[in-house]
């Protein structure tokens, strides 16, 4: 009977303490975030210095899992944004508004032995729709033999962008290779003089890897910048309906104020 | 209040708890299949028995699946998972297979002819080998045995020859079963060893003296009567083959291509493809488009049924042992 006792004070105690915490945290707004993981260093970055700026008064829950999560996930409203690497499409849920927070290139790369300096932008949609299927066919490559594709598998918001920015709105053919993850790409990459790919942060993938140029422009930040390179793409913070409250000042921030352009700056393009 | 618990318990009390777990446990498997299965219920209905058939590539079924909305349209299921289930069985009976031989004749090695040192090294070796995770393997494979593979033993000729169908990157058939086959055949020899070192040496010794040499000894009366033993032992290691993810997603090359023999051997062990729990990694991204999520959970359930399947089994065909009075 005693312990019977004992245990019901202790839950108590427990209850007390549980339904008092989150009283206690009321002052500090949560942000919930789901989405891309492309672009999550990005916001990461970006919700730590916010915090900072900010402080006691707004606090950040982020977490990855796909462009296709971060849509699902803000539209059925279990998050308050969702972080998208892709364009708005029609198969999205209605009701979303997309605010773009920043640019990125999605970069062609090759093996770093192939010297491969330019293709044109014909050459790049024969490479990865399989009609071209042998270096031989491609001036200026220095590799021989087959071309090795190397694609995402579909689920990934960066082939959707690789597909309507640089192939014309053509598919990859399906002998390509698929993988599952950026870095198993670029490592794919790496590995195989023969391979072809493409990334979408290849700024942090600088020499281990060979960056062409396509129709004669770079992959760089200033290309991506002043827009003359054809691949560039956008990532967005999703909410249902107009952003509100805690979630519209952070938009707001990271659109306007020059501390989040530095952020942005470091890795990525700010949208104008 | 902790004294309390450690005093010994009341028998009738400790066999309630211990019984209230173990039914949790059952619960818990029980509503586990049952989630899986009513989220895969809607593949099924709408596929049939062609769900198990041939025809559009699995990757083009699944794009489409992820353009659909929220509501999808029956035809948005539409999935032919042959390719997928032909490279799960395909990986799982060849390494298999490969692993029995090995890990039968390692073991032999080690019950009956090993000295006593070296039996005392390599057991608890074995043991350390059958406990690496598989994404360690997963990354010796990309790092090591794939860019191997795809650049010293793939001849330029035999890539043009298949240029147009499929890509010979080193990533395929012959990386998935070689680590496969490292990776189940531990598991394998462990089992084996306490099945063979179970038999009694009297028996083995008996024939000895009737005049085999000890060699044909082993072979004809240890082995023979560890036999289901054996056999258990592969069934539950191909269970491991069966559910293998993440290390197959990473070396298996990414297409749901059927690796066949119509162009020679080497091309065939070349070849990529999906099994059954590379696709649910692969694809994991998607799972909140409805049709794409309930194909996953379909594979799953398949997967889930498959692997209670083999250990059933396995169980079975150890029943006669116990007639000779071995455990194994």
């Amino acid at each position: 009977m005693q312990r019977l006792r004992r245990i019901s004070v202790a839950l108590a105690v427990a209850g007390v303490l549980g339904v008092a915490a989150p009283a206690a945290a009321n002052a500090v707004t949560t942000v919930t975030i789901s989405g891309a993981t492309a672009s999550y260093p990005l916001v990461n970055l970006l919700a730590q210095k916010y915090v900072k700026l900010h402080p006691g008064k707004v606090k950040f829950k982020i977490a990855q899992g796909g462009a296709q999560v971060g849509i699902n996930d803000v539209a059925a409203g279990r998050v308050t944004i969702g972080d998208v690497s892709r364009d708005p499409l029609l198969s999205d849920p209605a009701g979303l508004v997309f605010y773009p927070i920043a640019k990125y290139g999605i970069c062609v790369i090759t093996n770093k032995s192939d010297a491969l300096a330019n293709l044109t932008s014909s050459q790049l949609v024969n490479i990865f729709t399989g009609k071209t299927r042998s270096w031989s066919g491609i001036p200026g490559a220095s590799a021989s033999g087959t071309i090795d594709v190397v694609s995402r598998t579909s689920v990934a918001g960066v082939l959707t962008n690789f597909q309507t920015l640089l192939l014309e709105g053509k598919k990859v053919f399906s002998a390509a290779s698929e993988q599952s993850s950026e870095g198993l790409m670029r490592q794919a990459v790496e590995n195989d003089p023969n391979a072809i790919g493409f990334v979408s942060n290849y700024q942090s993938d600088k020499g281990s890897v060979h960056a062409v140029n396509i129709s004669g422009v770079a992959c760089n930040r200033s290309t991506v910048t002043s827009g003359t390179y054809p691949g560039v793409a956008r990532f967005y913070e999703v909410t249902k309906g107009k952003a509100t409250g805690a979630a519209s000042a952070f938009i707001g921030w990271i659109r306007a104020s020059s501390a989040a352009r530095k952020i942005i700056s470091t890795q990525w393009v700010p949208v104008t | 209040m902790l004294a309390r618990l450690r005093k010994p318990w009341p028998d009738v009390r400790a066999e309630r708890m211990l019984g209230a777990v173990s039914c949790l446990l059952a619960v818990l498997v029980v509503g586990m299949v049952v989630f899986v299965a009513i989220h895969a219920w809607p593949t099924f209905s709408h596929n049939g028995l062609g769900w198990l058939g041939s025809g559009e590539t699995p990757e083009t079924s699944f794009e489409k699946m992820q353009a659909t909305s929220v509501n999808p349209p029956p035809s948005a299921y539409h999935l032919r998972a042959w390719p997928l289930l032909y490279g799960t069985l395909l990986t799982t009976v060849v390494s298999v297979a490969c692993a029995f031989v090995v890990s039968l004749f390692a073991s032999i090695f080690i019950v009956e002819l090993a000295p006593e040192r070296l039996r005392r090294l390599t057991i608890p070796v074995i043991r350390l080998l059958a406990s690496v995770p598989s994404v360690v393997y997963g990354l010796l494979g990309v790092l090591v045995l794939v860019p191997f593979v795809g650049n010293h033993l793939v001849t330029a000729s035999e890539k043009a020859s298949v240029a147009n169908t499929i890509e010979l990157t080193g990533a395929g058939l012959l990386v998935t079963v070689v680590i496969l086959t490292v990776m189940i055949a531990p598991i394998m020899i462990a089992l084996t060893c306490e099945a063979l070192a179970s038999v009694p040496s009297s028996w083995r010794e008996g024939a000895i003296a009737l005049g085999l040499n000890p060699l044909r000894a082993i072979l004809a009366v240890t082995v023979r009567a560890a036999r289901p033993a054996i056999v258990a032992a592969a069934v539950l290691a191909s269970a491991r083959a069966l559910g293998e993810a993440i290390m197959i997603s990473m070396v298996s090359g990414g297409r749901a291509f059927k690796p066949n023999l119509d162009h020679g051997l080497l091309i065939f062990l070349y070849s990529p493809l999906r099994t059954f729990a590379s696709t649910i990694v692969d694809f994991r991204e998607g799972i909140s488009a409805p049709a794409l999520g309930s194909s996953l959970y379909a594979i799953a359930l398949l997967m889930l049924l498959g692997g209670f399947v083999l250990s059933v089994c396995g169980y079975l065909i150890k029943l006669p042992l116990r007639k000779y009075q071995v455990r194994g």
